[in-house]
């Protein structure tokens, strides 16, 4: 990789990005309400995450990378999304991303209206970053923002947060090969639809 | 066995008419109950009990313009277990609702026995001004003999395409011995899962949202949560410890739904839930 393309890709997967990740739980603040996720429980979690959630979200960073038609992607994804907080989530920060990465490239390389993988794919592309690492950054700043989110939610100090993310590697680096288009998250779906109706909320979604 | 039920409702002046295309055994279609509505009901029978290793089922449902239809099963869809080297059974729904039609497909459960691998696929197209009520259930095994996700292998694809816009889209492949279903990130606790549609073309989102609402309200036993899809509809998803209750409450958000975009009661099967 070159070297201005790989810290362009650290910077557009550093946590402190600012496109509100961390105001999104993304349905974890459910599962913490409802004692469904624990401490002990987040690193088995987030494993069985990237096989489902993670894989959809990296098979669409890949084919944005390739130049599929965005806006087809777009409709494809957000049609694979129903629960409207976490949809809506996604589309938030693609839209902020976006904003973001014309501004600093001072070009309009991404168009509007984009969720967060599709746009992170696209941009990755333009900006010479090669597909593999584009689909494993996403995947990382997404489970680093996911832990983030838990460390808020229960007990989960940084040692412990940092060991999680530590140790899965090995499935962050196999959720971004898999080829089968395949989620199954029934309780987080139904954990982020029941999020507007928590009495009080930390996150947006 | 390769076999294809093709059903065709016509409108034909405010009654709907059903036009059975192609019936292959073991798919069996007996009669059309003429509804209050104007509508058609039509009862699917599978008469080998079931669908079998290396079966290739598949069911065409055409709703012209303006008709009215609603389409149920006998009974739950039982899948066998696969013979050793068989290809997986298929079932493939092909759905097309017609300007200004209605169809509520209501199918029974889908139970996977031990064993057993399936693909079962549902693509489902909807003209300006059609209406879709859906539902389906999984169920995970013969729960009475001891099967509990003893499955092999369970491939789900779901579509629904609005005026040519995705509307709706799911794809899962399930294989419990590798991927534990009974984890927080899949099914938690619950065994069984439901979904429901409403989906009609030219509504405005401030309408699914004030729909989401409502469902959302709704005091259902067991684990549910709706949400407005990203164009054109709603969805409700319940889960839950136990198949016995999921048709009544299939039943109540069917009811609410209906009503809030119809102005129609919904009018319940001639079966036995």
């Amino acid at each position: 990789m070159y070297h201005e393309a790989l810290l362009r890709l650290l910077q557009l997967a550093d946590s402190a990005l600012p496109v509100g990740g961390a105001a999104h739980s993304f349905g974890l603040e459910t599962l913490a309400a409802e004692e469904a996720l624990g401490p002990e429980g987040v690193e088995e979690f987030l494993r069985d995450y990237l096989e489902e959630a993670g894989t959809l979200d990296a098979i669409f960073v890949r084919r944005a990378w390739r130049g599929e038609d965005l806006r087809e992607l777009t409709e494809e994804f957000t049609a694979r999304k129903p629960a409207r907080e976490s949809r809506e989530a996604s589309l938030k920060l693609g839209r902020r991303f976006t904003e973001l990465v014309n501004a600093l490239t001072g070009a309009p390389v991404l168009e509007a209206g984009l969720p967060y993988c599709v746009a992170f794919g696209a941009a990755s592309g333009v900006l010479g970053v090669p597909e593999d690492a584009a689909a494993l950054a996403y995947l990382q700043q997404s489970i680093a923002g996911l832990v983030s989110a838990c460390q808020r939610l229960m007990p989960l100090g940084q040692t412990a947060a940092a060991r999680i993310l530590w140790n899965l590697k090995p499935a962050i680096a196999r959720a971004s090969t898999l080829q089968e288009v395949s989620c199954f998250t029934p309780l987080l779906e139904i954990a982020s639809m029941r999020h507007g109706s928590l009495e009080t909320r930390l996150f947006i979604s | 066995m390769n076999a294809r039920l093709a059903l065709r409702f016509e409108s034909d002046g405010g009654r709907t008419r059903l036009h059975v295309d192609s019936q292959e055994p073991p798919w069996k279609v007996v009669r059309a109950f003429p509804q209050a509505n104007g509508g058609s009901l039509v009862h699917l029978h599978n008469v080998s009990g079931g669908v079998l290793s290396g079966d290739r089922l598949s069911l065409d449902i055409k709703l012209e313009p303006g008709a009215k239809a609603q389409v149920t099963s006998t009974g739950a869809t039982r899948l066998y277990r696969s013979r050793a080297g068989a290809a997986d059974s298929r079932h493939c729904t092909t759905i097309s609702v017609g300007e200004g039609a209605l169809l509520e497909y209501l199918p029974d459960a889908l139970i996977p026995f031990s064993g057993s691998r399936h693909v079962q696929g549902t693509s489902i197209s909807m003209a300006a001004g059609a209406t879709l009520f859906w539902w389906e259930v999984l169920a995970p095994g013969r729960l009475a003999a001891g099967e509990r996700f003893a499955f092999e292998r369970l491939r789900v694809e779901s579509s629904v395409r609005v005026a040519g816009r995705l509307a709706f889209r799911e794809d899962f492949s399930l294989a419990p011995r590798g991927r534990p279903l009974a984890r927080t990130a899949r099914m938690g606790q619950y065994t069984h899962m439901a979904s429901f549609c409403a989906i009609q073309e030219g509504r405005p989102a401030a309408l699914w949202r004030e729909l989401e609402d409502k469902l959302n309200q709704m005091a259902l036993h067991g684990h549910w949560g709706a949400s407005m899809l990203a164009s054109n509809g709603v969805m409700v998803r319940g889960l839950s410890t136990t198949g016995r209750g999921l048709p009544a409450r299939l039943i109540d958000v069917w009811r609410v739904a209906r009503r809030f975009l119809t102005g129609e009661e919904a009018v319940l099967p001639r079966k036995v839930y």
